[in-house]
């Protein structure tokens, strides 16, 4: 029974975890497989992608600071795209690029696009010609490439020409000139012992602002909230465990008093009784994993698509270890009992 | 009497026991509190403009698969959407995220804000204003009741950058916020100038829905059915669709709906099972009380009075954790509310005292007799 309440927990951990990994990576994998040290937006955009806007002059500036090696501009478009033979609008992110992020080759011939995998998932193939936006741009799909998708929606990269035709076609109220482009990638050391941000900020007069990628993708709309906020639930999930397996554990050393009284009156250590209920609890917590893990992944398989639930093998291990942790920690509860059990009473007290 | 100094004597005596359960059970339901408070204050957060807008259809580029932030809408299709029959007025809506600079405690302080553009005297006017009144002219807003200390109060100026427009509040409204940011109704032409400032290559600037207003003798869902048959390329949603089609917020509540289900689950199971393992331990103890006399009903009486004090305990502990942690999310505009936390310490009281019967039964089958053999003790 202990076991079933703390399998219901395990599934409670990992499908919290699930969510939070899912929110994450579904928006920020088009930001993570980007090559370069920094990402510059405009000073004023608020690091927000699609407020950002960065034009030659500046792109310039950038190109001739000191300690920078390679610039490229990159910027994103989200719409929803016709896939043949599907009567359901696919969420795509149009993405435009110079530097190839993780996976993605070369920047393709116009109007043609590398295509994220989970879009599969929404019925494009490769070579289909998707159907972009109110003005049904074309993109023929020529590839796939896992984990690049941007606010949860499946990225399509295409090169930069490409990009601001579907934005200016779709998105007239966003239209851009052929020389300018949300954001800049850039690779580089930085110099006089100043980081690349500093420099590339300097250089341009502070007309932007620039993050190191990990900073970006915390910039993310909702990315950090997110995090503190599941983080915080899933801890606190932790707790009860912890607070379940003492109690359970306590409850069932009170029942044992009088056994583990005859065992030490036969010559058994508290330290080699305690560690046969923390191996107690190191089996009940591995089931209970076990039981949980299979819950969680049937949840995951029966719960509609659109719920953001990515179970990886790393939540799977840092659940474990959380539950092998607690379940420890709670049986040490009883450590006190066990210790205190006097041979003569608890014979006296079992017979 | 009895049932109660019995509970009582055997909770005084075993406090950890009972101090780590009723623990357990303050935490999961502190979890469930905050959970559903987030829950409530995420929805709303995300869609409080589009729910209190005047218009009571909502017409979306059907490729926007009903997102403000991909939807815009052509001229042609705008005209004709007026004509369709059922609507008494069409007018446009525009949503867009800017960056604005707002004055905090005397210091200019940048924040994203979400500019809800609107024909004045038209659909999509913010309908739950507090305080102050509606825009009546360009470069005024109507601000949320929750932004207020942010530089969002009546008479705040606000700047919309970069070195655009300044705006000026005059008046506020409850619950409009949108993606969990602030909102600024404002008129139409301020709302243009605004994506012109941050956009100078923009080639036009479209709504991004239009607001109907229905005419007397039709239904907001007659309306949209007929424009969706009639206009190509546009979806129509009542403004009751809209909210709960908006991206984001049915994944919200599948999600959390699953996340409660379990903790609703889990708190019962703990308390259940508790109480059972409780009962087999002093199961001597008693067959003897029934075999001197003890009714049943007493022992059970006493379980029940341990059921009610653990989850009323538990439930203290979790309102006390609760309102701490909500300080933690004003952020999403929630507060301390008594009556759900009451109604889901009912519920988990509920479902314990269901879950409890186990024990209960394990009471009724003692048999007084056995006391007499010693056989009371073989559980």
């Amino acid at each position: 029974m202990a076991t079933v309440v703390l399998s219901f927990l395990a599934t409670l951990l990992l499908f919290l975890g699930g969510l939070l990994d899912g929110l994450y990576l579904g928006s920020t994998g088009a930001i993570r497989a980007q090559r370069g040290d920094v990402i510059v937006f405009s000073n004023g955009a608020r690091d927000s992608f699609l407020r950002s806007r960065i034009t030659a002059e500046v792109r310039a500036a950038v190109q001739s600071a000191e300690g920078v090696d390679d610039v490229g501009g990159l910027g994103f478009v989200l719409l929803g795209a016709q896939v043949p033979t599907k009567t359901e609008l696919a969420d795509v992110t149009v993405a435009g690029y110079e530097l190839p992020p993780k996976g993605v080759p070369q920047p393709p011939k116009d109007n043609q696009g590398t295509a994220d995998s989970s879009l599969k998932d929404q019925g494009v193939g490769f070579g289909d010609t998707i159907l972009v936006g109110p003005a049904e741009s074309p993109i023929t799909i020529i590839g796939f490439v896992d984990d690049t998708n941007f606010l949860q929606q499946g990225a399509v990269w295409v090169n930069l020409p490409t990009w601001r035709a579907v934005q200016n076609a779709n998105r007239p109220d966003s239209a851009v000139a052929d020389d300018v482009v949300q954001t800049l990638v850039v690779k580089g050391t930085g110099s006089g012992g100043r980081t690349l941000s500093e420099v590339v900020d300097t250089a341009t007069a502070d007309a932007t602002s620039t993050l190191t990628i990990d900073d970006a993708v915390l910039a993310l709309p909702g990315v950090k909230q997110q995090g503190q906020t599941f983080d915080q639930i899933i801890y606190s999930t932790f707790v009860v465990v912890l607070a379940v397996v003492g109690l359970f554990f306590s409850l069932l050393t009170i029942e044992r008093i009088g056994l583990y009284g005859v065992l030490k009156a036969v010559g058994a250590s508290t330290s080699r009784l305690f560690a046969g209920v923390v191996m107690q609890a190191v089996i009940v917590a591995t089931i209970a994993f076990l039981a949980g893990s299979l819950l969680a992944i049937g949840a995951a398989m029966a719960l509609p698509a659109k719920v953001p639930l990515q179970l990886i093998p790393s939540r799977f291990i840092f659940t474990f270890a959380g539950l092998l942790l607690a379940a420890v920690l709670g049986s040490a509860i009883s450590l006190r009992r066990v210790t205190r059990v006097d041979p003569a009473s608890a014979i006296g007290n079992a017979s | 009497m009895m049932p109660m100094f019995l509970a009582l004597t055997e909770m005084r005596r075993a406090k950890v026991r009972f101090g780590l359960l009723a623990g357990a059970v303050g935490l999961l339901v502190f979890l469930i509190l905050f959970q559903q408070a987030l829950l409530s204050g995420l929805v709303n957060q995300f869609i409080g403009a589009i729910k209190n807008q005047s218009g009571q259809v909502l017409v979306f580029n059907e490729q926007a698969r009903r997102n403000l932030d991909g939807s815009i809408i052509l001229a042609p299709q705008q005209a004709a959407i007026a004509e369709v029959e059922g609507v008494e007025a069409s007018a446009p809506l525009g949503q867009a995220t800017f960056t604005v600079t707002a004055v905090v405690n005397d210091n200019d302080k940048e924040i994203d804000a979400v500019l809800f553009g609107y024909v004045i005297g038209q659909p999509g006017a913010p309908t739950s204003l507090i305080e102050g009144r509606l825009v009546e002219a360009a470069d005024e807003a109507v601000a949320s009741e929750k932004d207020r200390d942010a530089g969002f109060d009546i008479g705040d100026v606000v700047t919309v950058e970069p070195d655009g427009a300044r705006i000026t509040i005059v008046g506020v409204a409850r619950d409009i916020n949108y993606s969990v940011q602030p909102v600024l109704f404002v008129d139409f032409d301020t709302f243009e100038a605004a994506k012109r400032t941050r956009n100078p290559d923009a080639e036009a600037i479209l709504p991004s829905v239009i607001a109907i207003k229905v005419a007397t003798g039709s239904s907001a869902a007659e309306v949209a059915q007929r424009i969706n048959e009639q206009v190509d390329g546009v979806e129509a949603l009542t403004r009751q669709e809209a909210v709960d089609g908006s991206p984001g917020v049915s994944s919200v509540r599948t999600s959390f709906t699953v996340i409660l289900g379990l903790f609703y689950l889990v708190v019962p199971l703990v308390t259940g099972l508790f109480f059972l393992i409780v009962t087999f331990q002093k199961a001597s103890a008693l067959t003897l009380l029934r075999a001197i006399g003890a009714p049943a009903r007493s022992l059970v009486w006493s379980l029940l009075v341990q059921v009610v004090i653990v989850m009323t305990v538990g439930s203290l502990i979790a309102f006390g954790l609760y309102s701490v942690a909500i300080q933690g999310v004003s952020n999403l505009g929630v507060r301390v509310e008594v009556m759900p936390a009451v109604v889901t310490s009912l519920v988990v009281l509920a479902l314990a005292l269901l879950t409890s019967m186990v024990a209960v039964r394990r009471v009724l089958r003692l048999d007084p007799l056995l006391a007499t053999t010693g056989a009371g003790v073989a559980l």
